[in-house]
């Protein structure tokens, strides 16, 4: 019996069940800003979103049932499979050139009796920065022209300017390097406080047995943040492909559709269709949903799991 | 060296710093380090440079360093692109909405996760389960729904029997997002099941009203949590772009001011860099203020949750 029951009992055998009936609605009170909050901007949209994927809408408004016929356009437009491409693109550059990054600094920066506090907060600015003026900084870094920050160092150096994100192989990649950019700090800090919870026993103990740097690092630090790493991978690979935001502000999705995701296609069809792609824009949130279930649902599985460890 | 004898053993112990081997990880180590903090803040110093250079030079010059950089120079540069800029309204409106979002960002993941943790009426655990599940759920589908829901609150189409209020062009939509964070709650409920039961029993005991025990007593108790949830609150409304994108006309935030220069061709980029500038000082002050909870928060809203 957890002491909130007997708490409960206590109290009704003293007083009775009116007084009970009453705490309930008393307690209930608190909870309902949040629960109707949940309801209107969560639990409803969810439902009204997927049902409505099924509906004629004119601009904001569904009409009639037309079963799958927002799916159908969604899915066989010329652009959708494309799209697809270029969003698991996003994902594979992203685990290809952020993944491990975050990791080897954390490992590094552990190390250091130099600088620690130093290191940490400098290399923590790009976090600071607004998302927003981070990506038009990073938009005016690849600019085209000598005006960019690349292309002036080229210039410089001697060589050619290069077009950088309007060149339809690179923008994919482009975006990814500042996205890893602005977001290894946070991932790292993540490891830091996994590293920082390795007790230097295991280390001592594995350096009495003679084991290499590169021994204990792959047989004693390895397995301690096994776990978060293993989260961050599934984190990455879900977060990335919800990219909207960076293709948005810094290609809007050129040059030509080469950095067009799911996601900014939905914004698209949602927002800036003249009202006539609602309908396709909802059909999309659920094929985008239908996608990440089972992501997500191995996150959590996951995550249940390794939070157990700790 | 004193500092290597003191090593706490990580990966290198102390001893293994009187090595050759040793030294060279670990000098190995500190100059990848030092690269790695170039990379991060070179952007940043361009910028600054960039932001402080004449527009003729910008267009004509292509140097990294600005021509004049005498604090005459630069406070005229200052004051030229505040001017120009005309951020002052986007300040104060962005202030309102962090404030919003705070409120709602404390008061209600606050009051829900203390409900959930400690109170717990009939029917709770079911909006628990509810709140963790749609925390697994993409926001894709519900963007076009919710955007609806606001033209036309709090109904979700204009079919409906009454006729709903627009929240486009208010802070509602921002501030009643805040209230549905599953991540906030469930911090809370974390912190709230890490204190003691008693606490509450002798509050009720002593009369106390559950929004009392909440407000005396479980937030003071609660203080870190509240302090790394402000935070995200605090800084959201500086940061986010996207929300005030879809739902701000007149009203403009930072963010926003600063994506809707990018197509401004009047607003030249030294400006432009210079309303960055502008844009990440609010950031940095939280960030300056709070650093320690911040870098040390982490076991609070990292890998839990």
């Amino acid at each position: 019996m957890s002491s909130q029951e007997y708490n409960t009992v206590k109290l009704k055998k003293r007083t009775g069940g009116k007084v009970r009936i009453g705490k309930e609605i008393r307690a209930w009170a608190l909870l309902i800003p949040s629960v109707v909050l949940f309801f209107l901007l969560v639990w409803r949209p969810t439902v009204l979103g997927t049902v409505w994927s099924f509906f004629k809408m004119d601009a904001y408004t569904p009409r009639e049932f037309c079963g799958f016929d927002n799916y159908i356009r969604v899915l066989t437009h010329t652009q959708f499979l494309p799209t697809l491409w270029n969003t698991v693109q996003y994902v594979l550059w992203s685990l290809v050139l952020g993944y491990l990054p975050p990791v080897i600094i954390a490992v590094m920066i552990n190390e250091m009796v130099h600088f620690n506090n130093g290191f940490r907060s400098v290399i923590y600015l790009p976090a600071i920065i607004p998302g927003i003026a981070a990506m038009l900084i990073w938009y005016y870094i690849y600019y085209p022209d000598q005006t960019g920050l690349l292309n002036m160092l080229l210039m410089k150096m001697g060589m050619e300017p290069y077009m950088w994100l309007n060149d339809p192989k690179f923008a994919i990649v482009g975006i990814i390097i500042y996205s890893t950019w602005k977001g290894f700090p946070g991932t790292m800090i993540l490891y830091l406080a996994a590293l920082q919870s390795v007790s230097s026993e295991l280390y001592e103990a594995a350096l009495l047995d003679g084991a290499g740097i590169w021994k204990r690092a792959w047989n004693v630090t390895r397995p301690q943040i096994e776990g978060v790493m293993l989260l961050n991978f599934v984190n990455q690979i879900i977060g990335v492909f919800q990219i909207m935001e960076q293709p948005l502000a810094m290609t809007g999705g050129g040059p030509n559709g080469a950095s067009v995701s799911l996601s900014y296609q939905l914004y698209q069809y949602g927002f800036n269709s003249g009202g006539k792609g609602t309908g396709q824009a909802m059909a999309l949130g659920v094929i985008i949903f239908a996608i990440l279930l089972v992501m997500t649902i191995f996150y959590f599985r996951l995550n249940k799991r390794v939070e157990s460890r700790y | 060296m004193k500092r290597f004898e003191n090593k706490s053993t990580t990966l290198l112990s102390s001893a293994e710093m009187k090595t050759f081997k040793g030294q060279f990880v670990y000098w190995l180590f500190f100059a990848v380090l030092v690269a790695v903090a170039v990379v991060s803040v070179f952007p940043a110093i361009w910028t600054l440079f960039t932001a402080f250079k004449e527009t003729e030079e910008i267009y004509g010059a292509f140097t990294f360093l600005p021509k004049n950089m005498s604090p005459s120079n630069l406070w005229r540069r200052i004051a030229e692109s505040w001017m120009q800029l005309q951020l002052g309204r986007s300040f104060i409106e962005t202030l309102i909405l962090s404030l919003g979002n705070w409120v709602f960002a404390v008061v209600v993941n606050g009051l829900a996760g203390f409900v959930l943790s400690k109170i717990k009426p009939k029917g709770s655990r079911l909006v628990f389960v509810l709140i963790v599940w749609t925390m697994m759920m993409p926001g894709q589908i519900r963007m076009v729904p919710n955007y609806m829901a606001m033209l036309n609150f709090p109904f979700a189409s204009q079919k409906s029997v009454m006729p709903g209020v627009s929240l486009l062009d208010t802070f509602w939509p921002m501030w009643l997002s805040q209230g549905v964070s599953a991540f906030n709650v469930i911090l809370f409920k974390n912190a709230f099941d890490g204190l003691s039961q008693s606490y509450v029993e002798a509050a009720q005991i002593d009369g106390c009203s559950n929004i009392g025990i909440f407000f005396k007593i479980m937030f003071p108790l609660a203080m870190p949590t509240i302090i790394f949830v402000s935070i995200g609150a605090l800084s959201g409304a500086w940061a986010d772009f996207f929300g005030p994108l879809l739902y701000f006309d007149n009203l403009e935030t930072t963010p926003l001011k600063i994506y809707r220069l990018k197509s401004d061709s009047s607003v030249h980029m030294n400006n432009q860099f210079m309303a960055y500038i502008f844009a990440c000082i609010p950031q940095l002050i939280i960030y300056l203020i709070f650093q320690k909870r911040i870098v040390g928060g982490v076991n609070i809203g990292g890998v839990k949750g």
